[in-house]
């Protein structure tokens, strides 16, 4: 089952492109531009796994409408331009599991959205692409029903590919996300893991090389 | 040293000085007066002494007496007046003497003023004596008389007194001096009040006073002190809430371009990085059309804002003129949303900065436009102009009360969303009152929610 998302966001520009990002990374997202309106949708239906809340909104603000999220054990991500740090500290005191300042990196989002998830237990940990099915806690991979051997920092790059699927990653992030910190000049490493899943996942189309961005996952759209 | 100190110090010798001389003069003359008293009676009596004397002795003495009759009256003639200050001398020699001090130790009988009468002060054998003495002749016979009184006492006395003196002087140099110190000291206090107060207000704490109420000099000071001090807090809290006026608009500002900047920033990345369909690949384009066209209008406005609070230029307009103009600049936003503009004039002639009163009439339309709900049946709205009062009525949402005196703000919003759907940038009330401002002209707001608003401008 897909991780469900709830964004509330009044401006229509950044609302599209966290959807967009959000759909890529395979997750179920619903989205409201008032404050109000995403209070009563949850009367109804309340089975989010994590809210991404702008602060300033019409209807109803992000420190109020928190106070609903709780009601109903939504964990909260802020997205705010607000820097100044009293209303950062304030959000965080008040129980809010993150905060994200714009502007921001999308893909910055998407792996505090997935850390967020995997602390709170919520993290779902299958992901599948065409007939392959990852699974992050067993560390399997099964490619139409039958088992796949990935040594193990192929299943690390493989993983971060899913993780933002359709978005090119560059090979730098690549680098920080699957060893953890930047290997200055190793990117050739980042290479030869591709082949590797480029072959044994039969995926030499589906993993585009972007020349002088990186690599990108691709669904057939 | 402490000004108060030298102060203090100088007075104090000037006291003693003045002191110390009236002191000495007064000695002076007390002594020079009992002295000049003895003087006088030891003359006289010198003179009675010898009057006497001489008329007794001239008067029993005989050409032809012997020797020794001749002695013997004359000591039996000085015997009768003298007593233990008189002495008698002949040749040099004493021939009576009524004092225990032999004579000739201390009277050189041939000085001269012994000789006249005079009496002469001479100090022997640790006594002070006055000495007078005068010759005279009996009987072809030449003899001296003199009086030698002792006024040791006298000048015991003399010194007794001016030991008095220098005790008396000294107490009241003493008591002078700390009189003059505490007092001295009491006129300063003021001062260091003054310099208190003055290094706290150096330190920050303008609203700081200086506690003097005397009725001198310092007082007056004081009062100017603290008349300064109300100045300066006036002027520092005017500058301070400018500043942070100035502060909050530009967290305003920041605040206002960083979701423009987020939108443009997420599609421009998903337009590089993303695998997208032709349709969002479209709707990302329009996203970033129009959150550039949304930041072209706040920096318009901006520029706007930040240039008409500076001095303006006036000139005498024909009204008319502008109102025509302004009605041709907003006819395409009343026609896009079917807003019905009229206008009533009744001036001629205004002295005004045309282009930013058409800017500030051309605001307050639109602001008058978006009052009305997109599916309003009617949108009239009413442009008049009576004697130096500009008026924009509508008959739209209205004003919630509590905010009405936070519509100028800069971005302030009524409603948040629905403003900046209609492409509001938040500055187009402020601005009206930056215009308005710089024309020295009021504003009113006249509102009702539900019923709709009239914004008058009035110029001076």
């Amino acid at each position: 089952m897909k991780n469900r998302i709830l964004v509330v966001e009044d401006d229509a520009a950044i609302r599209d492109a966290v959807l967009l990002n959000l759909q890529f990374a395979d997750y179920d997202a619903v989205a409201f531009d008032d404050g109000r309106k995403a209070a009563d949708a949850l009367e109804e239906d309340h089975a989010f796994d994590l809210a991404l809340l702008d602060i300033m909104l019409p209807g109803m603000d992000g420190f109020e409408l928190f106070s609903i999220m709780e009601r109903f054990g939504i964990p909260v991500i802020y997205m705010t331009a607000k820097t100044d740090s009293a209303s950062e500290i304030k959000g965080l005191r008040d129980g809010a599991e993150d905060y994200i300042v714009k502007p921001f990196d999308p893909l910055t989002l998407m792996v505090r959205i997935e850390k967020t998830l995997k602390r709170l237990g919520k993290w779902n940990a299958v992901y599948r692409f065409r007939d392959i099915v990852v699974n992050t806690e067993t560390h399997t991979v099964t490619k139409g029903g039958e088992p796949v051997v990935l040594q193990p920092l192929e299943f690390d790059v493989f993983v971060a590919l899913l993780r933002h699927k359709n978005m090119t990653v560059s090979r730098e992030r690549l680098l920080s996300e699957v060893w953890g910190f930047d290997y200055l000049g190793e990117t050739r490493m980042v290479d030869v893991k591709i082949s590797a899943l480029r072959r044994k996942l039969d995926l030499e189309d589906a993993i585009r090389s972007i020349p002088k961005l990186g690599y990108r996952l691709e669904d057939e759209r | 040293m402490k000004l108060s100190k030298r102060i203090a110090l100088l007075v104090s010798i000037v006291l003693a000085a003045v002191i110390v001389g009236v002191s000495l003069s007064l000695l002076l003359f007390a002594r020079n007066t009992i002295l000049s008293l003895s003087t006088e009676q030891v003359q006289r009596k010198q003179r009675t002494l010898r009057t006497s004397f001489s008329e007794m002795a001239n008067y029993y003495a005989r050409g032809d007496d012997s020797e020794a009759v001749h002695d013997s009256l004359i000591q039996y003639c000085f015997t009768r007046f003298s007593d233990q200050t008189s002495v008698l001398m002949r040749d040099g020699k004493p021939v009576y003497t009524g004092v225990t001090v032999d004579p000739s130790a201390y009277i050189p009988i041939d000085t001269e003023p012994y000789n006249d009468g005079t009496p002469v002060a001479v100090r022997t054998q640790g006594r002070n004596l006055l000495i007078a003495g005068s010759r005279v002749t009996v009987n072809e016979r030449s003899y001296d008389v003199y009086v030698v009184e002792d006024v040791t006492d006298v000048y015991t006395r003399i010194r007794r007194m001016a030991w008095i003196f220098a005790g008396v002087s000294l107490s009241a140099i003493a008591l002078g001096a700390g009189a003059v110190t505490l007092l001295v000291r009491r006129s300063t206090r003021p001062i260091m009040a003054l310099s208190d107060a003055a290094r706290e207000i150096a330190d920050g704490a303008y609203e700081k006073r200086a506690d003097v109420k005397t009725k001198d000099e310092i007082g007056t000071l004081g009062a100017d002190f603290n008349r300064m001090a109300e100045a300066v807090e006036t002027k520092i809290s005017e500058l301070e809430e400018r500043n942070e006026r100035q502060r909050l608009f530009i967290g305003g500002v920041t605040h206002e371009f960083k979701t423009p900047m987020t939108g443009l920033l997420l599609h421009a990345g998903l337009l590089r990085r993303a695998n997208l369909s032709e349709q969002e690949r479209d709707a990302s384009l329009a996203h970033i059309e129009a959150q550039t066209a949304w930041l072209e209008r706040l920096t318009q406005n901006l520029l706007k804002l930040t240039t008409s609070d500076e001095e303006i230029e006036l000139q005498p307009v024909h009204i008319p003129d502008i109102l025509d103009a302004v009605k041709d600049g907003v006819k395409p936003k009343l026609d896009a949303c079917g807003a019905v503009l009229s206008v009533r004039c009744e001036t001629d002639t205004l002295t005004l900065n045309p282009d930013l009163i058409h800017s500030l009439l051309n605001n307050l339309i639109v602001n008058a436009a978006n009052a009305y709900d997109a599916d309003a049946p009617e949108k009239p709205i009413v442009l008049s102009v009576t004697g130096r009062t500009f008026s924009v009525s509508d008959r739209g949402r209205g004003i919630p009360k509590e905010v009405q005196d936070r519509i100028f703000e800069p971005f302030f919003r009524v409603d948040k969303s629905r403003s900046k759907k209609q492409g509001g940038s938040g500055l187009g009330l402020a601005l009206v009152k930056t215009i308005a401002d710089a024309h020295g002209a009021t504003i009113t707001v006249d509102s009702e929610p539900g019923k709709g608003t009239t914004v008058s401008v009035t110029l001076p």
